[in-house]
């Protein structure tokens, strides 16, 4: 191996080994360990907690639910917003994709304060509401419960799901499409048949996406959650500070971790069986 | 480049240099107080005039929570700052992570001159050594507004009557929200409790979830929450709170019910690793000074450890009907506790 060749690859693994490596090494050391005056004890106690209380199972299962359902929620909204945009003409598809992922750019705080003013009780849906006589007091339909949790995750999580369905669109050489509707295929059927399989990888990470953001997310449901907007990043969040049980918030960030590597991997076996069916 | 044009632009880039560095090896020579704070507790009115008698620049950073500023100080091993403040409930925290240093008392006779209540408090004085000196006081008082009660609820159970259902909002914090519900419940120590009563505790608290609102993290969010949503009852952080709904047009009191109420003194610590650790004596020395507690009280709504008549004069006159925050029986029960409360 050449020097140049050592130093690409110094340059590439230096920056993983030290700010993913090592921080997850960090966490994996930190769920099995305490620390006493300077004196380290090693323990599975800290694991077996985060995996034997009922109430943080249930509150994983909830918080699981919502992301997958954020998950499907964003797909289902991103995908025909991103082919908008890949069928305009090729020179206004940059102008298009910019107001796309323009949301982006965007303070999160500010969003997620954008939708507590939608949604709250004296908020622009429930006026609207009062105003056409529909209920005549302000309802918490809205918001403080897991479906406002869910509809601003979804807010928040569409671009960052737009953007790698339109990339893998992008990819999709138009003369396909136009081989299909040659041979008599509808426009529909030519998207269903040609387009949306080869665009699968995209739509796959697309989901992937927005599930892990919603995933490790513990400020949104503290905002818009109210009493039942329990959610497991913020059981994580709780060992930290003050309660100094930085073990027993690891060993709950591993769980947390597990799932993330599991919809990796669940992932990845989809968007190749996806790949596999379309090569037939 | 000409001979004399390369002299020229040598000189040229040595003077941009001394200028941007005179200012820097000036800042070098004076002295700088890192004090860790929160809004409230270093108003300009004060600190210019420390600054100038002591010749030092106050270098203020706030804290937006106890856990943040806890969090903030153990990453550093308390090496960042040379001032920190926080509530006497969390000094046990501090000091078993040597994060503090004890005080040397000589260097604050300003301490004779306090309220009793706040001179002698036993959670500041751990191994015999004192280790902070109170400097604000307030409570977490329930905030109601006063278009629904014409006079102040009596009781705190008012919290759990299904007329108010979603027209409560409740702070989102372990040790105060166990406390609360102990003192509601009777208990006699509220910060020392057994498990049956740990138990009885968590099962009030999930009681009172049907008529939450929301619960809230901070100052603000609290504040913006009850206004937005016309909210009628909140388990409050501080007093301040009811100013700052009062500016947002809510027309609000503050009221400690029969059963009493918790109570936090606030208090200035000098941090482990102090760089000027006779300066930070005389910065909390300052503080104890009557025109400081007075900007503190007046303006931003704080009770006041020196003066008994500024508080009657802003309506705090409960200090001996609270349970000061200590350091509780368990962090991890009441955070265990509270995590199942809110995942009920």
């Amino acid at each position: 191996m050449s020097a140049r060749h050592i130093l690409t690859y110094l340059v590439a693994i230096l920056p993983l080994g030290l700010f993913i490596g090592y921080p997850l090494g960090a966490l994996l050391w930190s769920s099995v360990s305490t620390s006493n005056e300077g004196a380290v004890t090693y323990t599975l106690a800290f694991l077996a907690e985060a995996l034997s209380s009922p109430a943080y199972l249930a509150v994983l299962g909830v918080t699981l639910v919502i992301c997958i359902a954020t998950a499907i929620i964003s797909v289902a909204i991103a995908l025909p917003m991103a082919l908008f945009v890949w069928s305009r003409p090729a020179r206004y598809q940059p102008i298009a994709l910019l107001v796309l992922i323009l949301p982006m750019f965007m303070s999160y705080i500010v969003k997620i304060y954008t939708m507590r003013s939608l949604l709250g009780l004296n908020g622009f849906f429930n006026q609207l509401l009062l105003t056409t006589g529909i209920v005549d007091k302000p309802t918490t339909l809205f918001l403080f419960n897991r479906g406002s949790i869910l509809a601003t995750f979804v807010v928040l999580y569409i671009p960052f799901a737009a953007l790698p369905i339109y990339l893998s669109l992008e990819r999709v050489p138009a003369n396909f499409v136009l081989a299909g509707r040659d041979l008599g295929a509808s426009y529909a059927r030519a998207l269903k048949d040609i387009v949306l399989p080869l665009a699968s990888p995209g739509i796959v990470a697309a989901a992937l996406f927005a599930f892990i953001l919603a995933l490790g997310d513990f400020v949104t449901p503290q905002m818009v959650g109210g009493p039942s907007g329990m959610t497991f990043g913020r059981i994580v969040w709780s060992q930290f500070g003050l309660a100094f049980n930085y073990s027993l918030g690891a060993a709950l960030g591993i769980v947390l971790l597990v799932v993330t590597v599991a919809a990796l991997a669940g992932s990845g076996l989809a968007s190749r069986a996806l790949t596999a069916r379309m090569g037939r | 480049m000409t001979d004399i044009s390369r002299r020229g632009f040598a000189a040229m880039i040595g003077a941009v240099g001394a200028y941007i560095a005179a200012p820097a090896v000036l800042r070098a020579q004076e002295t700088e107080l890192r004090v860790y704070t929160w809004e409230g507790y270093a108003e300009p009115e004060f600190v210019l005039k420390f600054e100038a008698a002591n010749g030092c620049k106050l270098k203020l950073t706030y804290t937006g929570s106890v856990d943040e500023m806890f969090a903030k100080m153990q990453g550093s091993k308390g090496q960042d700052f040379d001032i920190v403040s926080f509530d006497t409930g969390s000094t046990g925290r501090y000091v078993e992570q040597k994060l503090i240093q004890p005080l040397d008392t000589i260097l604050l006779p300003g301490r004779a001159g306090m309220i009793p209540v706040f001179q002698q408090q036993p959670s500041l004085e751990l191994d015999g050594k004192l280790w902070g000196v109170p400097h604000a006081w307030g409570s977490l008082p329930l905030i109601y507004s006063k278009e629904a009660f014409p006079t102040a609820p009596e009781s705190w159970a008012v919290l759990w009557d299904p007329q108010y259902a979603q027209q409560v909002i409740a702070l989102d914090d372990a040790i105060n929200n166990t406390a609360l519900a102990a003192l509601i419940l009777g208990f006699p120590d509220p910060y020392n409790l057994t498990d049956d009563q740990l138990a009885a505790v968590k099962a009030k608290l999930i009681e009172i979830k049907g008529n939450l609102l929301s619960y809230f993290a901070g100052y603000d969010e609290g504040v913006s929450i009850f206004v937005d949503n016309g909210a009628k009852l909140m388990f409050a952080m501080g007093e301040p709170q009811a100013k700052s709904l009062r500016d947002k047009g809510a027309d609000v009191a503050c009221t400690i019910p029969k059963e009493g109420g918790i109570g936090w003194i606030d208090c200035q610590f000098i941090t482990a690793g102090a760089k000027d650790v006779a300066l930070a004596h005389k910065w909390i020395e300052a503080c104890l000074d009557r025109s400081v507690g007075e900007i503190m009280s007046k303006k931003v709504g704080y009770g006041n450890v020196l003066d008994d008549s500024l508080n009657r004069e802003i309506g705090m006159t409960y200090a001996d009907r609270l349970k000061y925050l200590a350091r509780p029986e368990s962090y991890d029960k009441r955070i265990k506790i509270w995590n199942e409360v809110k995942a009920a």
